[in-house]
């Protein structure tokens, strides 16, 4: 099978598109994320929305309407993270497994109490990368231009407060407002895009694009480009390997990346000590 | 500020807290006296109630809508199988949870059904050329069996006379009782045996295309159809993009109208292989499991196979001579 | 013009364990160059936070130039240099130049941008201190004293009013330390910015204080550079040795 007629695939070309733009999307936030100790924030709002959607579920919200109960829910519990690490002396891994752990245990608990369910919860839960419709196409698009724009609008700001809280303090930033703004655009993100390409593409997309980024970035502006790169180009060559090799897309859309993760740390290594000869 | 604070806390604690409880009414029946049956899965259940009639109590593990793998037992299950005279599963490829859980109950009075030890076990490939995805697709504790044993009629009446022997091992002085429904029950699975065998004898395709999990295995092989399923039997197991890329040529070269989906399970990725094909989705049911509405109306195994005989005959398009 | 920058009335502040500071009260006009001294733990760094807003304070009050510290929004007239060490964190990829840009925020309004004209003046401080081959340097590349000097120049950038220094110089070697006070001393009489430095570093603060902050817990002593040198109570308090070597100016 050749590229091109892979290419004239409607599902691929949505792949393609909606997967670059959450990638984008994804890899951008995990920059501040990972800098501010809160990488696993993906996986522990994914098990929040795991138990809101046994909510809407038992009360008989399907798809799109789930939203309506597990949005508000995530939102909120993401905020609660943020509190736990403000107030409650935690670290933000502590803070995240504990709201977590609450997600998905309410999550489970209702799932029996419940009397189960019309559907099974987990196959609506998450979504497959190969199966994105065109109306998903244009929300993973309205998403992706929101949540740069506040980014790029809020820059600085952000900046500032992962270098150091209270010197952006001193600047007139306010590190509360900020860091809601960043949990909040990551809620969304996660509870949006986890129905489009399912929630092991998006805690890697949310970590490893940054990590590797950090390899090898010489400035900060410089490390958000090399991880928004990274995530883009890693579902590119990921789909295409996985039609190449058979092998399922979203897990092969992250081993790429731990491959150019892994790259990326080769190349500091190698620089690191050229510089010391 | 601080109030604001205090507020968002007891709202949160509140969104978690305050959900649970109104799902508290359900459990705790009153113990009804007969036979206490405990099944697994939903074919079980039917058959058991059907062959237990008035004597027994016949209660099913799987909360409705639950997929059967991921399933665990709660300790009121456990309480529930501890307390029952007959246990009834399917097979060790269908629940591996059941011989652990039967390993941890202490009742010397229990008796064990494995309801698929009679039966003809196939694997899941429905023909020659496929045999090699679904060893590619199957995961190791599956062994490659296809567990959905009772979608072959035959295969679902050994289940009935393995569940039957149980009956009678679990409570000698009714055999006769449970024996007449048994064979009652026989007779209805032979008469929807006879109907689909009739139905799907004139139909204009063949092939019976699923965008699913490898499940209506049994069903294509007895009625000989040509059955191509998009993944393998393991719910883990995600389609690669070249797969699905198969599967659409097979739709279109096929000249099949429809693709067919799995009840309980979300369309998603069938939708976008009939919208690329260009053709409808209906929908089947594997009778694993029942949804909380169907359960609450008495829905029957035989319900949902005449459910399902109507969409095959419109999916593959057969007329009744 | 206020020429009062700071004030504080009885104020006392406290973390959860317990009280850290009480009833302090204080004057610092524009122009002065404070020197706050006492023993480790006596709680110099919790002023400073509690007079920039970063820790809360429990009863009194402050005022920042004029307005009473809840409302205090003129951020761009504050420079603010913390103990750096356990500020940064290594692994940070910021270059010095983005560094000593977030410095500049204060002047800002939103959406906040760096534009041409800063980059200028980042360049300038840079050169101020000598530091400008850095310019393209990561933070987590610099040793201690250039780390420390970076830090400077970010508080300096945007011609703060008011400076705040926190120990700046623990990870210094002498040479450089005196440079730093040289800098910092000539920020204070040339430009004429008001000075608050804490710092343990009593043999080099004396050349450029002109009034001194002796702090345990309460204020113990606060008056001008002369009468802390004079001060008996000060003397016996804080070692006559120690006092000798601060006020004997070279």
């Amino acid at each position: 099978m050749n590229i091109l007629e892979i290419l004239s695939y409607g599902f691929i070309q949505r792949a393609l598109l909606a997967g670059t733009l959450i990638a984008l999307l994804c890899s951008v936030l995990g920059v501040f994320l990972v800098l501010r100790r809160l990488s696993l924030i993906g996986d522990g709002l994914a098990h929040v929305t795991f138990g809101s959607t046994a909510i809407a579920l038992a009360l008989k919200l399907y798809s799109a309407m789930s939203l309506l109960v597990s949005m508000p829910v995530v939102l909120l519990a993401s905020l609660g993270i943020l509190k736990l690490t403000e107030k409650g002396r935690l670290s933000g891994d502590a803070a995240i497994g504990i709201v977590s752990a609450l997600g998905i245990s309410a999550g489970i608990i209702l799932a029996s109490v419940g009397g189960g369910y019309n559907v099974d919860l987990l196959s609506y839960l998450f979504g497959n990368i190969l199966s994105i419709s065109r109306e998903e196409v244009i929300i993973a698009a309205g998403l992706c231009v929101g949540v740069i724009l506040l980014l790029t609008l809020y820059y600085h700001e952000l900046f500032a407060i992962a270098f150091s809280e209270e010197l952006a303090k001193v600047s007139g930033v306010s590190s509360s407002f900020i860091n809601a703004v960043l949990v909040l655009l990551t809620a969304l993100s996660v509870v949006l895009a986890m129905r489009l390409v399912g929630v092991m593409l998006i805690s890697s997309m949310l970590i490893v694009p940054a990590a590797s980024a950090l390899q090898l970035a010489r400035g900060f502006k410089v490390c958000i480009l090399l991880a928004a790169v990274q995530g883009c180009s890693s579902v590119v060559i990921g789909i295409i390997v996985s039609i190449m090799t058979n092998l399922p897309a979203s897990a092969t859309i992250v081993v790429v990346n731990l491959v150019l993760f892994a790259l990326s740390f080769l190349l500091r290594r190698i620089i690191y000590s050229k510089s010391n000869n | 500020m601080r109030t604001l604070n205090n507020y968002f806390y007891i709202l949160l604690i509140f969104c978690f807290c305050f959900l649970p409880l109104s799902g508290c009414k359900k459990t705790a029946d009153a113990p009804a006296s007969g036979l206490q049956v405990v099944t697994t899965l939903f074919p079980l259940y039917d058959f058991a109630r059907t062959i237990g009639g008035n004597k027994a109590q016949v209660t099913m593990l799987l909360p409705p809508g639950v997929e059967p793998h991921t399933f665990e037992p709660k300790p009121e299950d456990m309480i529930r199988i501890s307390r029952a005279g007959l246990f009834i599963y399917t097979n060790r490829y269908m629940e591996p949870w059941a011989e652990t859980v039967i390993k941890g109950i202490d009742n010397k009075k229990l008796t064990v059904v494995n309801a698929g030890h009679k039966v003809r076990y196939s694997v899941a490939a429905s023909s020659e050329e496929d045999h090699h995805q679904a060893e590619n697709y199957s995961s190791h504790d599956h062994k490659g069996m296809d567990p959905h044993v009772w979608l072959d009629f035959a295969n679902a009446a050994l289940m009935v006379d393995s569940i039957l022997d149980g009956f009678i091992a679990a409570d000698f002085n009714n055999a006769d009782f449970y024996r007449r429904n048994a064979d009652a029950l026989k007779l209805k699975l032979a008469a929807l045996d006879g109907r689909y065998k009739k139905t799907l004898a004139g139909c204009a395709s063949r092939k019976l295309l699923h965008g699913g999990h490898y499940t209506f295995g049994y069903l294509a092989k007895r009625y000989n159809l040509d059955y191509h399923a998009l993944s393998g039997v393991s719910s883990d197991s995600e389609p690669s993009a070249s797969r699905m890329i198969e599967l659409i040529a097979e739709i279109r070269s096929s000249k099949a109208k429809y693709l067919f989906a799995e009840e309980l399970l979300s369309p998603r990725l069938t939708e976008t292989l009939a919208k690329e094909a260009g053709v409808g989705v209906l929908m089947l049911h594997g009778a694993h499991n029942l949804s909380r509405d169907e359960l609450n109306k008495g829905t029957t195994f035989f319900d949902l196979m005449d459910r399902n005989l109507e969409r095959l005959q419109k999916g593959l398009g057969c007329t009744t001579k | 013009m206020h020429d009062e920058i700071v004030s504080t009335k009885h104020l006392a502040c406290c973390y959860r364990e317990g009280k850290v500071l009480e009833d302090i009260s204080f004057q610092v006009q524009r122009g002065d160059y404070v020197g706050i001294v006492g023993p480790n733990g006596s709680g110099k760094s919790t002023l400073v936070k509690a007079l920039l807003g970063l820790v809360a304070i429990s009863d009194g009050s402050a005022m920042l130039f004029g307005s009473p510290l809840p409302e205090f929004k003129e951020w761009k007239k504050l420079g603010y240099l913390p103990q750096s060490l356990h500020l940064v964190n290594p692994v940070f990829p910021a270059t010095v130049h983005e560094t000593v840009g977030l410095g500049l925020l204060s002047h800002k309004r939103f959406p906040k941008r760096i534009n041409g004209k800063d980059k200028i003046k980042i360049d300038e401080t840079l050169k101020e201190l000598n530091i400008y081959d850095l310019k393209h340097k990561l933070i987590g590349e610099l040793s201690g004293g250039q780390l420390q000097r970076v830090l400077l120049a970010r508080a300096i950038v945007n011609d703060p009013e008011l400076l705040v220094l926190d120990e700046p110089t623990a990870a210094l070697d002498p040479e450089t330390r005196d440079r730093f006070y040289t800098m910092i001393g000539s920020l204070n009489q040339k430009r004429g910015v008001t000075v608050m430095l804490v710092t343990h570093d009593s043999g080099a603060i004396g050349r450029h204080a002109s009034k001194m902050l002796y702090l345990d817990k309460k204020m113990l002593f606060f008056g001008s550079f002369e009468q802390f040198c004079h001060s008996p109570e000060m003397s016996s308090l804080f070692g006559e040795h120690s006092q000798h070597l601060m006020c004997h100016r070279h």
